[in-house]
């Protein structure tokens, strides 16, 4: 046997005073391990990562879970926090103990670039930040300035990435269709930092949010439509704490506002059979299940469903500062979901969130199954009016 | 004896459609003699009623064979004044289990008829013998259960004599720093005021509390109790009718857990002396009163464990987060560390653990390995993490064991009856005296004596004052059966009782060895002395007798015999067997109904014979079948062992003795043992029925026709 470990509880005390305020609450049932996406694929880190032990040791303060297999696997996707007997918030105390890591300097490899990034140019894509409006060149995207309805926060991803930029040109193309009064400020905006905070850098996340509540408030926004379920959620649930308050949509849910409202009209039918991928940040961490799905029913298309959706959709695998880490083939969740669009025979696999575009994309190449398209919710509205 | 027997064939509810009832009726009129008989429609309805009770009248009719519905069925509505009624089940029995209009229906049916008939002439109406009662109930036990029991009772307008041990009232609850949920902020729940129970009893004029005295003698039998309180050198006597033991628990006995650090060093202390601890608030390590900085409770100390108590205690979990509750109210910084095997909170108790995990005390899944004085003065304990995988090492100030319950009464005597079979209730599992923990909870093998609080199984001071209410209940309701001579749980009502007809007894004492209740005494020769308010009618008695002295008003060993003997077989040419089904009226003849109700078809050669239990299952009735022709018997009773389901504890087992006892005379006369054959049916075994029945069948075939057939 191995040498006896002696707890600590003042590790564990430390990690409820810094923002894991439910880490005693978990009673070691093990829910949240068997919900846990990384049951459903193969690999290390299947074998490893274990919420609950990680929840554990973090209550007795003792080691073995700092590997990079085991805290930085968890993609934050929210099925076990949704699921929790004991409304243990895995994602918070995952999070502040990848804080303590970071604090004493030992983050992954992975990360060190996309910090570096962040911290000189403001985005974690290694782009220059001279270079964010690039996507925007021929489009002629009105400014924000006094009058201007909506600031259109773009997520870094589709302003830097070559398949993401056209997310954000289609996104642009509706908009202007439908009169909406929306413009950007420009390359002053950062990163809104949702995935950088995950990875545990509070620092970057507090510099690129107060960098940022600084330019709208300057700026005089009110109201944001954001292209990223996970600016939405940083926006709604962390910039207020900082002092930002800001009427904050995605993008989804203005469309089916303007479908609504008849603001916007498809001119012919899709008539493809679509799928919708539930993003982890749209649905579970902000609750909107209705809106991308009322967008597509509106395109004149047949939308059919996934066993696992809604509530019980899984992640793309991009979450929580997986986005920069490599995965190796054969453990990644994206695989998952190409193979639940192919069983219910699905055309086009839609999505409403630049990062499982990627992801999905990723796999959709890897396994060879370019007869379904990857598309975002605005790309396929865009295609149709 | 029924002189005069009417015989009322109902042709409703499909019966006409499956027999020919006309023949029936003639039947009973011509073979069976009876003074009336004839066939109506809906005997239960407004009209057959009627008419039953003008031709009771005009006949002088008492005794009445209704040839209708199961006898689980409509037992209210056929019942008439002074008239024995039996029942032919022609429904359930007869055209819901069989095919219509063959012949070996309508003989089954005839049976059925002959056998109700020929059982009536052997049996009357029994009339009970009422008693005046004393309206007084006994309770041992001044804790909170037995409180509970003593304001239950008097509130039903009984007087009640309270006997505790101790100087003052209140049982352990007196020993607790602070008591769930009262004390411990969850004022939503059930109150478990101590203060306010002992008051109100203090104040209730119908109780009169004997402090610091104990029970020296209880004679008699319910209603008729003569009870001798010893308290100190005074002697008090007085006569009860039912008795409420709530004589509370004890802690397991620590030092058997010397693997555990018990007795080795002061700094290792129970649950029971924690608390302690806390109520004299002393709060610190016992070796050299150091403030306690760091604690480590053990669950299941002795518990769940077969070398020690097998079973959980129900308690413990709780009593260690509020333990832990006492220490972070005092210091929020104190370590607490708990090692469990399961934590089991219910109810409320669910909120507590909450509450406690939120101060942080650290709960560690597994087994504590060792537990020795430590290097810092402290004890160094080394457990196993079950959920980490790893072991974990740990010096605290102080371990405090969660050491389970065990009752009172396993080795201290409360009741000291003079009974036959002994002075104390009989003891079940784990040596709790509870007869059976789900179905029927209070009940003890005595009758009138029932159990409540944690010396019937381990609970908190909330549910043992729940249980002392139920308990009373119990006792109340049991005085008001007895003074109208009725029987108690679970013959509930039943007002016939077992006449020895002693001048023929043997004083074999096989009938008061055997009685599960305890109800029989012994003269100096080894007589019986019977006790009725003692006795539940089950029979065992008048099964155990091998005189036959034994037997009730409405149920007999001639009445059974009858029946068996009323059976038309045919002869060996005829290739049509016949079986009798001595069956248990508790589940199997219940089973049975529910397998017609649920339209199985069941084996035509069979012919049922409810019995009150298999315990009463005579020997004599194996040779009066056989002699008769009849190929097989089948006894159908409830399971039995330790984990037996007789609502008389034991009568399928003992029914099951005497059978083995006659297999092996049949094989002696060269008869097959295998035309004897038990089976366990639970009342959910009635989709088993048809199967049962079918399997003897054939084994019966392969040993060929009964050889005394005519």
């Amino acid at each position: 046997m191995s040498e006896p470990k002696t707890p600590i509880p003042e590790l564990g005390d430390a990690v409820v005073q810094t923002g894991g305020d439910t880490l005693y609450q978990c009673m070691q049932c093990g829910l949240c391990v068997s919900s846990c996406p990384w049951r459903q694929v193969d690999g290390d880190i299947s074998r490893d990562f274990n919420t609950r032990k990680v929840q554990h040791m973090a209550q007795l303060g003792v080691e073995g879970y700092e590997t990079e297999e085991v805290l930085f696997a968890c993609s934050t996707c929210g099925v076990c926090v949704n699921r929790c007997p004991r409304d243990v918030n895995a994602i918070d105390n995952m999070r502040v103990l990848r804080a303590m890591i970071a604090e004493s300097g030992s983050i992954p490899q992975a990360y060190r670039p996309v910090i570096g990034s962040l911290k000189s140019q403001g985005n974690p894509w290694q782009g220059e930040r001279s270079e964010r409006l690039d996507w925007a060149e021929d489009l002629q995207v009105p400014k924000f300035g006094e009058g201007t309805q909506y600031l259109l926060f773009v997520c870094c991803t589709s302003c830097y990435d070559a398949r993401s930029k056209k997310i954000a040109k289609a996104i642009v193309s509706v908009l202007k269709k439908a009169g909406v009064s929306f413009g950007i400020i420009g390359q002053e905006e950062s990163c809104c930092g949702e995935s950088v905070r995950k990875i545990g850098s509070e620092d970057t996340f507090a510099s690129l949010a107060e960098s940022n509540i600084k330019l709208f408030t300057q700026n005089g926004v009110k109201k944001i439509i954001t292209t990223s379920p996970h600016c939405l959620f940083t926006f709604r649930k962390e910039y207020p704490e900082l002092g930002g308050r800001f009427e904050v949509w995605h993008y989804t849910e203005l469309l089916k506002q303007l479908i609504a409202e008849k603001k916007i009209e498809p001119k012919h039918a899709l008539g493809k059979k679509v799928i919708f991928h539930d993003p982890c940040y749209l649905g579970r961490h902000n609750e909107v299940y209705d809106a991308p799905r009322d967008v597509i029913d509106a395109l004149g298309s047949t939308r059919i469903e996934m066993d696992r959706a809604g509530t019980e959709s899984i992640c793309c695998g991009g979450g929580g500062g997986r986005i920069w880490m490599e995965t190796p083939p054969g453990a990644r969740f994206g695989d998952l979901r190409i193979n639940d669009a192919l069983a219910k025979q699905a055309e086009v696999l839609a999505t409403a969130c630049p990062y499982c575009t990627i992801m999905l994309d990723a796999s959709n190449m890897a396994m060879g199954k370019e007869e379904l398209q990857i598309l975002d919710v605005a790309e396929l509205l865009d295609q149709v009016t | 004896m029924a002189e005069k027997i009417g015989c009322f064939v109902c042709s409703g509810c499909g019966i006409a459609d499956a027999v020919d009832v006309d023949t029936l009726v003639a039947i009973a009129q011509g073979e069976k003699k009876a003074a009336t008989a004839m066939c109506h429609e809906a005997l239960c309805q407004k009209e057959g009623l009627e008419l039953m009770r003008k031709e009771i009248e005009s006949h002088g009719l008492d005794g009445v064979v209704v040839a209708a519905c199961s006898g689980r069925d409509k037992s209210n509505e056929f019942d008439f004044e002074n008239v024995y009624v039996d029942r032919a089940n022609l429904r359930e029995g007869v055209a819901w289990t069989h095919e219509p209009g063959h012949e070996d229906t309508q003989m089954l049916a005839e049976d059925l008829v002959r056998m109700a008939m020929g059982r009536s002439k052997f049996a009357s109406r029994p009339k009970g013998e009422p008693v005046q009662p004393n309206n007084r109930v006994l309770v041992i036990g001044g804790g909170m259960a037995g409180l509970s029991a003593a304001l239950y009772a008097s509130g039903f307008d009984r007087e009640v004599v309270l006997v505790e041990k101790e100087d003052v009232l209140g049982g352990f609850a007196n020993h607790l720093h602070k008591i769930y949920p009262k004390d411990m902020d969850l004022r939503a729940y059930a109150e478990t005021d101590l203060d306010g129970l002992i008051s109100r009893v203090a104040g209730e004029k119908k109780i009169t509390v004997y402090t610091g005295a104990e029970v020296g003698r209880i004679s008699g039998a319910p209603a008729d109790f003569d009870v001798t309180i010893n308290q100190g050198s005074d002697k008090i006597n007085l006569k009860v009718d039912t008795v409420v033991v709530a004589a509370g628990w004890k802690p397991y006995d620590a030092a058997k857990l010397g693997h555990l650090g018990y007795g080795t060093t002061p700094d290792v202390v129970t649950n029971v002396e924690f608390e302690r601890m806390a109520k004299e608030g002393k709060l610190q390590r016992p070796s050299d009163g150091k403030a306690l900085e760091s604690v480590l409770f053990v669950q299941c100390a002795g518990s769940r464990d077969d070398n020690h108590l097998p079973y959980c205690s129900n308690v413990c979990c709780g009593a260690s987060l509020k333990q832990i509750t006492y220490l972070k109210e005092a210091n929020p910084q104190t370590a607490c560390y708990v090692i469990y095997k399961d934590i089991r909170t219910p109810g409320h108790y669910e909120e507590v653990y909450k509450k406690v995990q939120k101060t942080g005390a650290l709960f560690i899944k597994g087994e504590v390995e060792s537990v020795q004085k430590g290097a810092e003065g402290g004890m160094a304990v080394q457990a196993t993490d079950v959920l980490l995988g790893e072991p974990v090492a740990v010096e605290v100030d102080l371990v405090v064991l969660a050491t389970g319950m065990v009752p009172t009464t396993l080795d201290t005597d409360v009741l000291n009856l003079t009974y036959r079979q002994g002075p104390e209730l009989p003891e079940r599992e784990y040596g709790f005296p509870n007869s059976h923990f789900i179905c029927f909870p209070y009940e003890t093998q005595r009758t009138g004596i029932y159990a409540a609080g944690a010396v019937r199984m381990p609970m908190d001071l909330a549910s043992g004052m729940d249980d002392g209410a139920g308990a009373a209940l119990k006792a109340v309701q049991s005085i008001e059966l007895i003074s109208q001579g009725k029987a108690t749980h679970p013959r509930v009502g039943d007002l016939s009782f077992p006449n020895f007809a002693l001048q023929r007894c043997t004083q074999c004492k096989r009938c008061t060895e055997e009685c599960p209740f305890g109800a029989l005494d012994e003269d100096i020769k080894g007589t019986p002395k019977p006790n009725p308010t003692r006795c539940r009618r089950c029979g065992v008695c008048m099964g155990a007798c091998p005189e036959r002295i034994v037997s009730f008003d409405n149920y007999s060993i001639n009445s059974i015999s009858e029946a068996i003997k009323s059976i038309f077989v045919p002869d060996e040419f005829e290739e049509k067997p016949r079986v009798i089904a001595l069956a248990c009226e508790n589940d199997a003849i219940a089973a049975i109904d529910m397998a017609a109700h649920n339209s199985l078809r069941i084996n035509p050669f069979v012919r049922v014979i409810p019995v009150r239990c298999l315990g009463s299952f005579n020997i004599i009735w194996v040779a009066d079948a056989l002699s008769r022709g009849v190929d097989g018997i089948m006894l159908m009773g409830c399971k039995y062992g330790d984990d037996y389901q007789c609502h008389f504890i034991k009568g399928s087992e003992l029914a099951n003795t005497r059978m083995s006892n006659v297999q092996d005379t049949l094989d002696r006369l060269m008869l097959e043992s295998e035309r004897l054959r038990q089976v366990e049916v639970a009342i959910t075994d009635y989709d088993k029925i048809p199967q049962i029945f079918d399997d003897f069948l054939e084994k019966l075939e392969e040993l060929g026709p009964n050889p005394y057939k005519d």
